[in-house]
């Protein structure tokens, strides 16, 4: 017994240094005055030391929280127990966030900086007049290749996927409108189409492509394409990225026939008890020399223009990662099909997966 | 102790090679100056260096550690005396519906705890949080224990109670005195169980978690989306020898106080 109480006072002494030392760790690091906001961001998507930058600028303690699925941020928002203020989902769980009525509208005369983003990135279908969401950063859909396992082969069109020799070789993304939409833009429609009998024509054709996938997966194509498990991926330009920052022998194209152009957005959820130091945070990352040096370490392409100007023009200027005029202009954003129409593709992916088991 | 054949040495090492195989490819890497685990550049330490200067992952960590303590404490406190009044139940249908009504709790999946905590704290307006986190916790550890210290209790023989209180002692001397020494192994089993648990687990964890109080295992989680970077690397081989430590420790204070003769326990 005695034992079990020393035991139990050693654990309670533990507890108390340790509660000790986090809240001097969190004087240090918090500033008084202004308030304090959450943020709710995906890992690894922003750069520290602009959290740090915001806090001395504005008095106001940032406390920063992470997700990694926009479904898991929006349960958590809808739940509330939570007051997040600045929360960042892609463009199709804007809609989703819009209609379950979890947003707060943006009030633009707080945020000048918005005078700094390309105004090709604003006003787009899935927000209208950007009454809810300002751009943080935004990709595209195509082909990840390496050159050196693939004899020089390149990847102009969607159809050079279906080049005999490249079998059991390319990794597709588990992702049941990137896949379909990519069949779609391989026959010349839209990545929204509607149309039962363009979507049974893409899904056959896709089927056709049984014989050269390797896999269907996440977010570990990173790691396999950086240790050259497969020479060609289809995914997102930010995975690309990050796939190119430690390969270097692997290369990114968008085809020509067009793809899917991605965006994550700064909204305020409704859950928020601080809506001016959201907005004070939206308005400071969209400062152009913050926005540069977000860009430079996130390394997905920002739609701040005035940023651009600022940034190593090897980067921007490159036109795998920001698309020249005439390819943008065959770029489409995916436009809320609703439930139906999201479970028809669904059964279409899934048709064309069992269809792979052959 | 007859000895061990040769085969079984070699399938001995086969399954501990194969247990640690992935815990020492991690720290291994942990010391690559190249940024990646796809190969090995150099030796550095500058990870380690971004484990200490990243503020908010120590924080993290703390508020793990002292979740994980706290938690196993209280929910080893609460799981004893569960047990034990389970044991004592008269009437059998009662002892083992409650005991069915424990063991549904270990093998429901975590995702629906985690689920369920969120509905009722946020129902009953409790903020997400450090007491969010300590309470859900503390809930899923509570059967553990129980299941844990019960086969002891099972055990040990109702002639030394009976023996107890023909002696004189109250109720309070058998508890204290007779039947905590008795389970004590159970005791502390159930609190290593309750505390690897709570260290490690994410599902309940995610839902509770808020207002800037997170745990290890949601901030690795969400990290982990972007690749895995080398900070994790060096966080958990930091993680893995201090654990390593306590237990190496654990076993020299035992052996010791064997050696030395103070009456085992």
């Amino acid at each position: 017994m005695k034992s079990i109480i020393q035991t139990s006072i050693a654990i309670l002494v533990v507890c108390a240094l340790l509660l000790y030392g986090v809240s001097a760790l969190e004087k240090s690091s918090a500033t008084s005055g202004g308030g304090s906001i959450t943020i709710y961001n995906w890992g690894e998507y922003i750069d520290p030391e602009l959290i740090t930058q915001f806090e001395e600028e504005t008095n106001i303690n940032v406390v920063y929280e992470t997700f990694d699925s926009n479904e898991a941020m929006m349960t958590k928002i809808e739940q509330g127990g939570t007051s997040y203020d600045v929360a960042m989902p892609s463009e199709y769980a804007i809609e989703k966030m819009k209609e379950n009525d979890l947003l707060i509208p943006i009030d633009q005369e707080k945020i000048p900086n918005l005078k700094n983003i390309d105004p090709y990135f604003l006003d787009l279908p899935f927000d209208p007049g950007n009454e809810y969401s300002i751009p943080y950063f935004w990709g595209t859909v195509g082909i990840a290749f390496n050159p050196t396992l693939l004899e020089g082969q390149t990847f102009e069109s969607w159809d050079d996927l279906w080049d005999p020799s490249l079998e059991q070789e390319v990794i597709i993304v588990d992702g049941a409108r990137e896949v379909i939409g990519m069949g779609l833009n391989s026959l010349g429609y839209s990545l929204n189409s509607r149309d039962a009998s363009e979507l049974r024509e893409a899904t056959d054709k896709l089927k056709t492509l049984g014989p050269n996938i390797k896999a269907v997966i996440g977010d570990e194509i990173v790691e396999m394409m950086r240790r050259e498990e497969a020479a060609v991926a289809l995914t997102w330009s930010g995975q690309a990225a990050d796939m190119m920052f430690v390969n270097e022998n692997i290369d990114f194209s968008v085809p020509e026939e067009g793809s899917n152009l991605w965006f994550d957005n700064m909204v305020i959820p409704k859950t928020s008890s601080n809506v001016d130091g959201a907005h004070a945070f939206i308005n400071f990352m969209l400062d152009a020399e913050a926005a540069a040096q977000n860009t430079e370490y996130v390394g997905y392409s920002t739609p701040n223009q005035a940023a651009i100007a600022l940034m190593d023009p090897e980067v921007t200027g490159d036109e795998r990662f920001y698309p020249p005029e005439e390819l943008r202009e065959r770029l489409e954003v995916y436009e809320n099909l609703g439930l139906e129409m999201l479970g028809i593709y669904n059964e279409l992916f899934l048709e064309f997966k069992m269809d792979m088991k052959n | 102790m007859r000895k061990l054949s040769k085969l079984g040495k070699v399938y001995l090492a086969a399954v501990f090679f194969i247990l640690y195989a992935p815990i020492f490819y991690l720290i291994f890497y942990s010391f690559n100056s190249g940024g990646t685990m796809s190969s090995f550049d150099g030796f550095t330490l500058e990870h380690y260096a971004a484990v200490f200067n990243d503020t908010r992952l120590i924080i993290i960590l703390m508020n793990t550690v002292i979740v994980a303590l706290l938690s196993s404490l209280i929910s080893t406190a609460i799981g004893v005396l569960g047990a034990i009044g389970i044991v004592f139940l008269r009437n059998r249908k009662m002892r083992n519906a409650v005991l069915s009504l424990n063991n549904i709790l270990i093998v429901s999946p975590d995702v629906i705890i985690g689920a369920s905590f969120l509905i009722l704290f946020t129902m009953i307006g409790v903020k997400l949080g450090f007491a969010s986190v300590l309470i859900s916790h503390i809930a899923f550890s509570i059967p553990i224990v129980v299941i844990m210290v019960l086969p002891k209790l099972q055990e040990m023989s109702s002639s030394l109670i009976d023996a107890a209180a023909d002696l004189g002692a109250s109720k309070r001397d058998i508890l204290t005195r007779v039947i905590i020494p008795y389970i004590k192994p159970g005791i502390f089993a159930g609190f290593f169980l309750a505390l690897t648990y709570s260290l490690d687990d994410f599902a309940v964890t995610f839902f509770v978690t808020g207002n800037g109080f997170s745990t290890l295992s949601v901030e690795i989680y969400s990290m982990a989306r972007a690749g895995i970077t080398l900070t994790i690397n060096a966080l958990s081989a930091l993680i893995f020898v201090v654990t390593l430590g306590l237990v190496v420790g654990y076993y020299f204070f035992n052996q010791r106080a064997r050696t030395v003769g103070t009456g085992g326990q």
